[in-house]
């Protein structure tokens, strides 16, 4: 006999239809530490409360249905057991995912998240210079299947959309789920639309992306999102170079570094911005550098630069990245 | 304790109060920093979106430094942290170890993985546990309410500080808590202060900011913390930029993790550097008793 534990939960309810405002709703149950907390709410439901609403199909981490937020984290209810969370804060507190509107309970609106994977043209366009062999098998080589790394694995579960900060600062950003697919294509040898998918994703698309890794920790099935956004950054800026103030940014970053082994952060707001766009900082940079006047000083460099300017040419130009 | 002295790119410029704030810290400890001259910028994440693998090698190069001094090597910021932990990771995927260890060889350099990367938080939390640190704190940070805020790349993408959960960690709260303060547990602890887009979308880094901002001040702080210097230019210099995305005054002193270290050990606001801050930081030194209430 597994010993139970007394588990506090904290559950979102809202019906936007009847209920002036969400409000958290308080259960107490006895279930074993292992118990996951798809089947506490479950247990809720048919024991409590039958009236609360959320997704779920497969309990076992396959169908992706379940994903809410447990204790602020954004995790897949069957996955999460309630011992370990308990351990962490005392209780264990439910909410919908983040990023997309509620319609009742813990079942969103998942038509943003969906709209933001059409973006991306979620779909194999063949090349036609390298049409598909008719009626025959076209096998890819053991290099080329690694190249995809974790991204197949992809459930559509939204947990990493519910968990990106980009998204909740800025809806024009697609989520790390719609790019990490991106990525999936882009490294498909049958796939010939590389140019159009990053062209339609660029603006506004990948580079407000904030490498925070929430996506990738978020991830049920170890995606990595933000892993591949970094190496779409990479092929981007070597497929159609520095087009945007983010690849700007890093090139010129890169560029700061050879010349001085170092930052020289004045410099870079100017390779960045430009001059017009260091004049309209001009007030915050006097206002920051009255302050901080080593902004103003000679940019300072590394002693041994010119090791640092014998890798760049050893590792520049080699293909490398995704 | 001897250790190889990373202090990065900004705390030797805008951040300066960072590397003071250090300095003053391991003294007090007698912890030896030990500079190295040649050490290059980190590549603060841009690097490694342009060219993983020359970061990678940059990282190594002054990864081979520490190694050859037989030195663990101390970072004080998430960034640095987070990048020169990610070139001892990928040094291990035999392409790029082959690529690096060919490139530092035609420098005359090699570096065979076993420099150790520690954040100044967690050297303090492995070797300053609450009943060493404790009977050194002279001036407790009693009924100063604190938010910490760790910044990702000390958490994420994994085991960036050993032991702790990439969204649930709890070791800076603990330090907090060993100096007298008062830690306020909050979302936006854990989540990004938006400096990764500070330069190329700023209306929505401000944005990020200020909502974490909001939410420690929501949660009852009267101050931030944060490990990262980069963290603070957001947190701190650009708070005024947060205020007008998220449409109300904030005003939230934000201190570097060695400034609250060194308050507590007994440092003058002037030793750490605290007049440099954009938002003021006299409300908090008040309730510490740091500066005297007006009469
Ligand atoms: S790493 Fe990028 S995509 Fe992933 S959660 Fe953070 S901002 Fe979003
Ligand atoms: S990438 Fe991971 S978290 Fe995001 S939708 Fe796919 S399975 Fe879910
Ligand atoms: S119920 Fe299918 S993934 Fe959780």
């Amino acid at each position: 006999m597994v010993e139970s534990v007394s588990v506090p939960l904290s559950v979102y309810r809202f019906d936007p239809g009847r209920d002036a405002s969400p409000r958290y709703v308080d259960y107490r149950l006895d279930l074993p530490r292992h118990t996951p907390v798809l089947t506490a709410l479950l247990k809720i439901r048919s024991e409590i409360d039958s009236s609360l609403s959320l997704r779920y199909s497969c309990r076992s981490a396959i169908c992706g249905s379940c994903a809410m937020l447990i204790n602020s984290k954004s995790r897949l209810a069957c996955q999460t057991q309630v011992g370990p969370e308990l351990d962490l804060h005392g209780r264990i507190v439910i909410d919908p995912m983040r990023n997309q509107p509620v319609l009742r309970d813990l079942v969103v609106d998942q038509r943003p998240f969906w709209q933001d994977y059409e973006r991306i043209l979620p779909h194999l366009v063949t090349d036609p210079r390298h049409p598909m062999p008719e009626g025959k098998p076209n096998p890819m080589t053991p290099e080329q299947v690694e190249r995809f790394h974790e991204t197949p694995r992809c459930i559509a579960c939204g947990a990493c959309y519910s968990a990106c900060p980009a998204k909740e600062a800025d809806p024009t950003f697609p989520g790390p789920m719609a790019l990490a697919k991106l990525y999936r294509f882009v490294v498909d040898p049958r796939d010939g639309a590389t140019r159009e998918r990053l062209l339609r994703i660029q603006p506004g698309g990948l580079w407000t992306c904030l490498r925070c890794h929430l996506c990738t920790t978020s991830c049920p099935k170890d995606v990595q999102p933000s892993e591949r956004i970094r190496d779409l950054k990479e092929l981007a800026i070597r497929e159609q170079g520095a087009t945007e103030a983010g690849s700007r940014h890093a090139v010129g970053f890169k560029e700061n570094l050879h010349d001085r082994g170092l930052l020289n952060e004045m410099r870079l707001v100017r390779q960045t911005d430009g001059v017009l766009g260091m004049l309209r900082q001009a007030p915050q940079g006097i206002r920051i550098a009255a302050k901080k006047p080593e902004l103003l000083h000679k940019p300072r460099r590394i002693e041994g630069q010119e090791e640092v300017r014998r890798l760049y040419e050893l590792l520049e130009d080699e293909e490398g990245g995704a | 304790m001897r250790l190889a002295y990373y202090p990065g790119c900004v705390a030797q410029e805008s951040g300066k109060e960072l590397d003071m704030a250090t300095r003053w810290v391991a003294r007090k400890l007698g912890i030896e920093l030990v500079e190295f001259p040649k050490f290059s910028c980190c590549g603060s994440g841009f690097v490694d979106e342009a060219n993983m693998v020359l970061n990678v090698a940059l990282n190594a190069r002054n990864l081979s430094f520490a190694e050859a001094a037989g030195l663990d090597l101390l970072t004080i910021c998430s960034t640095c942290q987070g990048m020169l932990t990610l070139a001892n990771r990928k040094l291990e995927e035999p392409a790029i170890r082959t690529r690096v260890d060919s490139a530092l060889g035609q420098l005359g350099l090699h570096y065979s993985g076993t420099t150790k990367v520690k954040h100044l938080l967690q050297v303090l939390t492995e070797s300053y546990p609450p009943e060493k640190l404790q009977p050194l704190v002279v001036r407790p940070l009693r009924g100063l309410k604190v938010g910490a805020f760790y910044g990702c790349h000390l958490l994420r993408p994994q085991g960036e500080l050993p032991g702790e959960d990439g969204e649930d960690p709890h070791s800076f709260e603990d330090l907090l808590r060993a100096l007298g303060a008062e830690p306020v547990m909050y979302r936006g602890r854990v989540m990004c202060c938006g400096f990764p887009i500070l330069f190329v979308k700023e209306g929505t880094a401000n944005r990020i900011a200020g909502r974490q901002i909001e939410d420690a001040a929501a949660h009852g702080a009267h101050a931030m913390a944060t490990p990262c210097p980069l963290c603070h230019i957001s947190l701190d210099s650009f708070q005024n930029h947060a205020a007008r995305e998220v449409g109300h005054p904030l005003d939230m002193p934000i201190f570097h993790l060695p400034q609250l270290v060194g308050l507590a050990l007994g440092a003058t606001p002037e030793e750490l550097g605290l007049a440099r801050h954009l938002v003021d930081t006299e409300a908090a030194l008040r309730r510490i008793g740091t500066v005297a209430t007006p009469a």
